[in-house]
């Protein structure tokens, strides 16, 4: 008996992808019924997604198998696809901010800041030292609450539940000063064209240094449960190499360029806000691993916590807002600028028409370039390492798909 | 290293832990305070006789993004603007303030009311003002001084952004 399905025609004899297998194991065992004559194995379609809990959001991707080896992979983008872009230009220059914040609900001061910089450059503000001060700070609070994400949520990818409950204490205590400041736990509205909506509160400055007295002994136990940990060593090591050719070619930025040996930082090559100011490194890599990209997450993590001690050492007096015209309408030109986002290049090109509403926005997404080397990293791979590897690359479904 | 070190070590982590205050609160017995900034809900300031300080200019239906709120108004400037309905849709509300930030006469502001979770959908379209006279723009600046200070000092493009989109 033979699988007609597997033939054309009937006489044709069976072709199929794959190797042949034997009938019997090494033990003798048949492996198929009595009365098969050969077998063929073929390669196997698996859909990941798009409503797989590990591809942190709504991420579809097509994984040709050959047994447990990922043959070849194809990421399928848009289920997440709400048209930024383009209701942004129907939204007036102070309103775009609201739904920049939906982009990358992770780290909405980042591309808040992106497109208030666009909007500063076009009509030339000159922003007040106070308002970069709380910029920066803002934006370095933000940073580690989306690592210390990465952190719980790779652990979880890579099979340990407890850090994630323990980074979701840090994450917490800083959300809450974000909320304290901006009004709002994720959706700030916060970094407007001039400068920010409002000053530090009383006891924020308080609050942040009672968690900066804790902060290092916990990043510390993050070590003990995920860095020096035997399982996740070799879980992430050698897993998902991507090398640095590859990676620049790609367009990658952010922790995963990082992690192949490449120095590129926005706040080192093109200092904004008060970085040129800051005192800092940029922490790299050298294998361009899922663990070095893991470590290099951790190290920026304490490099943001050097930042933040840095910034509130010396707080500036002043405006927290420049004189900005009534209506914002920028000249008629274009403007690109970038910042330094937890995930990479976040790049807003702005087009101007001279009215009161956005010509064009262009948002450059930095995990939409990190995700597209998703089918080299993990073709050759083994299945079980393509959570790993997917997770490493720390992407937001809300601003790839935008 | 020695193998199986690492599960004792975070087992050390555990029973650290295990010692340290819990961060969680058991809602709905605790609740943690709200800060002062936080946005949620949108509602409608009164005076002291308990008269709206809407002024029915229109500026916080122009501004909001999502053109969530609806002004009927009868009347004009000079004999007085009547406020047929206020109409605010809550579900459709992302909180972002730029209507209270707008607003000249601090008439609004974004209360603290966040157990806003409903069977009904018809809760979720709130009628906050309904058939009253509107307060005239003159008096109300009058009644908040301090506030039009504030605006003026703290939040200067957003108060003019206001009264410029208005002309």
């Amino acid at each position: 008996m033979t699988d007609d399905r597997l033939r054309a025609t009937p006489d044709e004899p069976i072709v199929a992808e794959g190797r042949r297998v034997p009938l019997t194991s090494p033990k003798g065992l048949r492996r198929v019924p009595r009365g098969v004559d050969e077998l063929a194995t073929e390669h196997l379609i698996v859909n990941m997604g798009p409503q797989h809990p590990s591809t942190h959001g709504v991420l579809h991707i097509l994984l040709e198998l050959d047994g447990e080896v990922v043959m070849a992979a194809e990421a399928s983008l848009g289920y997440l696809h709400r048209g930024i872009e383009k209701l942004a230009e129907s939204r007036r220059h102070h309103q775009v901010g609201t739904l920049l914040d939906r982009a990358d609900y992770v780290s909405g001061i980042h591309t808040e800041l992106a497109y208030a910089m666009a909007i500063e450059r076009l009509m030339e503000i000159e922003v007040p030292e106070k308002a970069h001060w709380l910029r920066t700070l803002m934006g370095e609070i933000n940073r580690i609450t989306s690592h210390v994400l990465f952190v719980g949520t790779f652990g979880m990818d890579t099979g340990s539940m407890p850090t994630f409950l323990y980074t979701m204490r840090e994450r917490e205590a800083l959300v809450d000063i974000l909320e304290a400041v901006t009004g709002s736990r994720m959706m700030f509205n916060y970094v407007r064209p001039g400068g920010v909506t409002g000053d530090l509160p009383a006891g924020i400055i308080a609050k942040l240094e009672t968690f900066l007295a804790d902060v290092d002994m916990y990043l510390d136990e993050y070590d003990v449960l995920l860095t020096d940990n035997e399982i996740f060593g070799p879980r992430t090591k050698g897993v998902g190499v991507i090398d640095g050719t590859t990676a620049v070619a790609f367009g990658m930025t952010g922790a995963p360029l990082r992690a192949t040996g490449v120095a590129w930082d926005i706040r080192k090559a093109h200092p904004y806000a008060a970085y040129a100011e800051l005192d800092f490194d940029v922490p790299l890599g050298s294998q361009g691993d899922c663990f070095d990209r893991f470590v290099v997450k951790t190290a920026e993590i304490r490099e943001s916590l050097k930042m933040i001690r840095q910034l509130i050492a010396g707080v500036p007096e002043g405006p927290h807002m420049a004189k900005v015209p009534k209506v914002l309408r920028p000249p008629a030109g274009e403007v690109y600028t970038a910042v330094e986002s937890p995930r990479g290049e976040l790049g807003i090109h702005l087009v101007s028409d001279g009215s009161d509403l956005p010509y064009r926005m262009r948002l450059r997404s930095p995990a939409y370039y990190n995700l597209a080397v998703i089918d080299e990293a993990l073709a050759g791979g083994l299945i079980a390492d393509a959570v790993v590897t997917l997770g490493s690359l720390d992407i937001i479904l809300g601003e790839i798909d935008r | 290293m020695i193998w199986g070190l690492g599960f004792f070590r975070a087992m050390g982590v555990t029973m650290r832990n295990m010692f340290r205050p819990a961060i969680t609160v058991q809602y709905p017995d605790e609740r943690l305070v709200i800060p002062e900034r936080a946005r949620w809900a949108l509602v409608h300031k009164f005076d002291e006789s308990g008269r709206p300080k809407c002024t029915a200019c229109m500026i916080c239906e122009r501004e909001c993004p999502d053109d969530i709120i609806h002004l009927t108004v009868s009347g004009d400037a000079a004999s007085g603007k009547h406020i047929d309905e206020y109409r605010y849709e809550l579900g459709a509300c992302m909180m972002c303030g730029l209507c209270v930030a707008a607003c000249p006469f601090d008439a609004i502001e974004m209360s603290h009311e966040y157990e806003l979770a409903t069977p009904d959908p018809h809760a979720l379209v709130r009628i906050l003002l309904h058939d009253v006279d509107a307060a005239s723009g003159k008096r109300a600046k009058a009644d908040a001084p301090a506030t039009q200070a504030a605006l003026a000092a703290d939040a200067a493009p957003d108060a003019a952004r206001g009264e410029s989109d208005h002309a």
